[in-house]
């Protein structure tokens, strides 16, 4: 077996008696775009700084082409990185920020000037060179961070929540700018954010921290269709959770007893759950149906709102024991007049886009 | 209603106008303009009215070595003040805040002390039987006593340390504005720690450093105590000239005449210090 690119072997980072991150391993091959996707306090950036080296980890190693970063200072690592608040050099120009990784290099002037330039048009800011930073906005910061992490051709570029200080449209914007770089330039990229939408976006695969260590990974369709805890059904998109009962396990599918008593049959059976045991249903809010379809199961609500947004609707409601339903059905024309006709009644869902968790 | 709000808030300030100022200004005028203006008139009419007192302190070869001498002690003093400071200026900046303040009020503090006690201190730590020399013998480093009194080494050690809090203050200010985050970002694009000092940190308090070393150098320019008390003879400064003339030589014109030079030089260093300080900011050019 070839060895990994970058890999993190047991990564362990403790704070007196807090443990940041517990035993992260984890292997990414060359070019991928990962996330590392998480809460606040979950260990997504401590394990990035132990690789950028501004954090000795505890234990653990972190190899780039098998041999270990931790021993070589920040400065000799050859990583790039942006970082979450805007740390271009105030007193220097774009392109003299841009230079700068070259000029600490020694490289000749010609070749800085032509990388420069390069980097500039790749972050599409030829126009900007002579400007300082602060004549610049959030996002051009950001872009010519981004162009001075990459102007001495890093193996791997860390980022650290990039755009968490800019609003959603520009965060729109750079985030298709950050996919084109990685498509135009294949560096591989560990990307840290607590965004999912981002994540999604963004990322090759994905992974879910929690309280330091790595709760599932996976691309990003992994995680939203086939999740293996709670915890990344309810971090990522929306979910709905009903309180329920294991019963049995028939033919590879899943019988539950919901609180009402309503029985639902067909649910995937992905977790060893014990007869009788408290369990909980998720349910996607875009896996709910106003009409029913051959198998679905159905809930007694009792509708509180619905809105209409085009291509979905939005339907809030209540089961009879308080569990919260928040619905997005797609429209459907039939559907107009049985929102009406379901008030107050049922609405349903098919077991099988349904997820069964312990409790 | 809000443009009439805006109208009631405006014309008080615009009534009241000069008229309000005419306390201040009247202070402003009989305590600092008066002064300096009849410090210039004594200086060309004592004895007689005309230039001859600067001609005669401009011209002689003795009142030179004094301003060379003052001259030389102020920009020794202000270099080895700054190179004291900025460590522990960096030191204050990136510390926890409650220990930073703990530490500001013991420099504060030391302000506060009496001047001449703490000059007095220094001479019973420098002199040749002192404290320094003697556990430096004592240790083997030296045979003989180090001159560390009445020469440049005294005044300027006595002065850094008088100095030191002048320039800490605002140099802290410069640095506690730079992100530490640039200096990581300087590091991962391969910056030496030397080379992000030399490169980053440096240029960027350079505001601070140009503010506090102005402050130290006009303050050392005219310093009387610490230069008269751990100086040497051979190495006189303008406030003690100015002091001798004045009180041994009751020569009055030739003191004034001596202060005005010093208050002409100080204004024409804080001219360009507002000048390179105001550039270096607009164009953010180190």
């Amino acid at each position: 077996m070839t060895e990994p690119f970058l890999s993190i072997r047991k990564l362990r980072k403790a704070f007196g008696a807090f443990t940041a991150v517990h035993d992260v391993t984890l292997d990414i091959p060359k070019g991928e775009f990962l996330t590392f996707l998480g809460p606040s306090g979950s260990g997504k950036s401590t394990t990035l700084y132990a690789i950028a080296g501004f954090q000795d980890p505890t234990s653990g190693d972190v190899l780039l082409q098998g041999k270990s970063l931790l021993s070589i200072p920040s400065h000799k690592r050859n990583i790039g990185m942006v970082f979450q608040r805007y740390t271009l050099f105030p007193h220097l120009s774009v392109a003299e920020n841009v230079a700068f990784p070259l000029r600490v290099r020694r490289r000749p002037e010609g070749e800085v000037k032509r990388k420069v330039a390069d980097m500039l048009a790749l972050v599409r800011l030829e126009n900007f060179a002579e400007r300082l930073p602060a004549a610049l906005s959030g996002g051009q910061q950001q872009r010519v961070a981004l162009a001075r992490a990459l102007a001495y051709d890093p193996p791997i570029l860390l980022m650290d929540e990039p755009l968490s200080a800019l609003d959603k449209k520009l965060r729109e914007e750079i985030q298709a700018e950050i996919r084109r770089i990685h498509r135009e330039t294949g560096v591989t990229i560990l990307y840290v954010t607590h965004d999912q939408e981002e994540a999604l976006h963004l990322s090759d695969r994905i992974a879910l921290f929690r309280d330091g260590r790595i709760e599932q990974i996976g691309t990003g369709e992994d995680l939203y269709l086939r999740p293996t805890t709670e915890f990344v059904a309810g971090f990522i998109g929306n979910s709905n959770f009903l309180a329920a009962e294991y019963l049995e396990t028939v033919g590879g599918t899943a019988r539950v007893r919901l609180a009402d008593g309503s029985i639902v049959k067909g649910v995937k059976a992905t977790h060893k759950l014990e007869r009788g045991q408290k369990a909980r249903l998720m349910v996607r809010p875009e896996a709910f149906r106003l009409r029913p379809a051959d198998g679905n199961a159905s809930l007694t609500v009792e509708i509180l709102d619905t809105a209409f947004f085009g291509d979905r609707r939005r339907v809030v409601a209540r089961t009879g024991s308080g569990d919260e339903i928040d619905a997005r059905p797609t429209s459907d024309s039939a559907e107009v007049n049985s929102v009406d006709a379901a008030y107050g009644r049922q609405i349903f869902f098919d077991p099988a886009a349904a997820f069964l968790f312990p409790a | 209603m809000p443009v009439q709000a805006q109208q009631g808030i405006a014309s008080p300030r615009t009534s009241a106008g000069l008229g309000g100022l005419a306390p201040a200004l009247i202070l402003i005028g009989l305590f600092f303009v008066v002064p300096v203006l009849a410090l210039l008139l004594r200086s060309v009419t004592d004895p007689v009215a005309g230039l001859q007192n600067y001609a005669a302190l401009l011209g002689d070869g003795t009142y030179a070595r004094v301003f060379f001498n003052t001259f030389l002690v102020a920009f020794v003093v202000t270099i080895v003040t700054v190179l004291v400071a900025f460590p522990v200026a960096w030191m204050l900046a990136i510390m926890p805040p409650a220990l930073a303040s703990l530490l500001f009020s013991i420099i504060i503090l030391s302000m506060w002390t009496n001047l001449l006690t703490r000059t007095y201190a220094w001479m019973v730590l420098l002199q040749r039987t002192g404290v320094i020399n003697r556990a430096l013998m004592s240790v083997g480093i030296i045979d003989q006593p180090l001159p560390l009194i009445n020469n440049l080494t005294g005044v300027t050690i006595g002065m850094v340390y008088i100095m030191l809090p002048f320039m800490i203050l605002p140099l802290v200010g410069t640095l506690r504005a730079i992100d530490p985050m640039t200096l990581r970002a300087a590091a991962l694009c391969g910056a030496s720690p030397f080379a992000a000092f030399r490169r980053i940190l440096l240029p960027l308090s350079l505001p601070g450093i140009a503010a506090g070393g102005l402050m130290v150098f006009v303050m050392s320019l005219g310093y009387f105590v610490t230069p008269a008390l751990l100086g040497g003879t051979s190495n006189m400064m303008l406030a003690e000239m100015i002091a001798q003339m004045i009180q041994s030589l009751l020569n009055w014109g030739l003191g004034s005449a001596a202060a005005f030079i010093l208050l002409v030089v100080t204004m024409a260093l804080y001219a360009l210090q507002l000048r390179l300080v105001g550039n270096s900011r607009a164009t953010g050019a180190a």
